[in-house]
């Protein structure tokens, strides 16, 4: 398969790629790994006119510590992010999930900032131009109707990335930059649990770092996959609970592959609150998610399945938390 | 538009003139007639186009020609040297990991990634380091083998 014509920059500054990506902000879009795009762009449901590569621009791969918080530049990639020796010490659910995206090629490609921007992903969109050519074309590439669940102007495509469950746990941060100057917002506002547009970066934006902070608590992340390797998850899970006297006094439970967007349950996170984590209420909270949750068929996994499956490993990581 | 690449393929430095739009992978085999590096699904998911970059493994399908520019790429024909094949070539080959080929250049280039990363892996390790790499002909039991004689963990 071979990539549309299209203009290629290699911008030496972020400005001026924040300047190339403002003068025309619906036909630009940015390439750092590629692993994600240039395949939407084959499969002909991306068609930019201009590509702007954000690996020429140095400097934006690196990892700083800084009192208690971590900066972590854009670019850099999923292999240097767990081979690190720094993330491996502080922050080794980190490293774990940058494990567990795509395979070897994939994470010496990927980055961090690309992955968190990844698009959402659906059995209707994410095919050849042949495979589409039997319906009309979706909502997501430009169409009036979404085939999943045959409503117009909808779109259900979803979140399946590894990183952003596990750092919207984690309390993450992010610091985008852009025409208007910087602006640091939490990494759950990034996502618009639209499908069709899943970001929520205004004209102009790139995301320049990831801002973590040093935390007291367990984390785990729980990867629900076909294969051990290369596949996106079915469902995955990350969680995160800080106790004081054997009890819980923050609880982060964060799905991915379950919404337009990484999806954060905030009913159980307040269940947890105060539990010392005893069966019967694992019990419950995992058999309560399953009701929570709404998954979509974007997918060859019926949401039935993926609903128990968000059960199943709620009831796994909170065993592991305990 | 068409642009001058500088790149060092195999040792060689060179300079191309390629469109923006092509991918390295089509760089390599079309306009440098290197066919050595396969193109399997074109879509980043079999490694069969694996190449190496700056030492480690790309998939040569999902690369712009023109991000490579000054970088240092090594394909399956930039492995033997003077005339004798590189350890994991010849493992490859002794041990029987080799039936239809194709997968065979993304594999052994993403072992020598791995094997410098890691000297002396685990079985599981190397399982998963060549997890992206499909091979429908060997069942993977001898390829294993292979990359575990070279790396001293057999």
């Amino acid at each position: 398969m071979r990539l549309p014509k299209f203009e290629y920059i290699e911008p030496k500054t972020l400005r001026e790629a924040i300047k190339a990506l403002s003068a025309h902000p619906t036909e630009t879009l940015l390439l750092a790994g590629g692993t994600d795009l240039l395949v939407n762009m084959k499969y002909g449901v991306v068609k930019p006119t201009t590509l702007i590569n954000l690996r020429s621009i140095p400097k934006l791969n690196y990892i700083l510590e800084e009192k208690e918080t971590l900066r972590i530049g854009s670019l850099i990639s999923l292999h240097d992010l767990y081979t690190s020796p720094l993330i491996q010490e502080k922050f080794p659910i980190l490293s774990q999930a940058a494990r567990e995206v795509g395979a070897y090629a994939h994470q010496v490609m990927g980055t961090i900032g690309g992955n968190l921007c990844q698009g959402n992903r659906c059995r209707f969109y994410n095919q050849s131009p042949f495979w589409r050519s039997v319906r009309p074309p979706c909502f997501k590439t430009g169409g009036e109707i979404c085939h999943v669940i045959r409503k117009p102007k909808e779109c259900h495509s979803t979140y399946c990335g590894d990183m952003a469950p596990v750092l919207i746990a984690l309390g993450a941060r992010i610091k985008v930059i852009g025409p208007q100057g910087e602006r640091i917002f939490p990494l759950k506002r990034l996502y618009t649990q639209n499908g069709k547009k899943p970001l929520s970066l205004r004209k102009g934006e790139i995301l320049k770092e990831v801002l973590v902070s040093q935390s007291s608590g367990k984390s785990i992340y729980l990867k629900w996959r076909w294969r051990g390797s290369i596949e996106f998850p079915i469902v995955s899970l990350a969680l995160y609970i800080e106790k004081e006297d054997n009890k819980i006094t923050l609880a982060r439970v964060v799905f991915s592959g379950l919404g337009e967007g990484p999806l954060e349950i905030s009913e159980i996170e307040k269940r947890l609150l105060g539990s010392t984590l005893e069966d019967s209420i694992i019990d419950s909270l995992s058999e309560q998610v399953t009701k929570l949750v709404s998954p979509m068929r974007t997918s060859i996994y019926s949401p039935a399945y993926k609903r128990k499956m968000a059960g199943i490993l709620l009831r796994e990581g909170l065993d592991k938390l305990k | 538009m068409k642009r001058i690449l500088k790149l060092n393929v195999n040792g060689e430095d060179l300079e191309i003139l390629v469109e923006g739009h092509k991918t390295l992978l089509e760089v390599l085999r079309e306009d440098l007639g290197l066919t050595g590096t396969k193109r399997g699904c074109d879509l980043g998911t079999c490694g069969a186009c694996t190449v190496l970059i700056d030492g480690k493994p790309w998939l040569s399908c999902l690369t712009l020609a023109a991000a490579v520019q000054g970088k240092k790429i090594t394909t399956i024909e930039g492995l033997a040297g003077d005339g004798k094949l590189h350890p994991l070539q010849s493992a490859f080959i002794e041990k029987g990991a080799i039936q239809c080929g194709f997968c065979t250049p993304g594999m052994i280039l993403t072992a020598k990634a791995f094997l410098e990363e890691n000297p002396h892996p685990s079985e599981e390790e190397t399982k998963k380091a060549i997890s992206g790499n499909l091979c429908r002909c060997t069942g993977y039991v001898k390829i294993i083998e292979a990359i575990l004689s070279v790396s001293g963990s057999e």
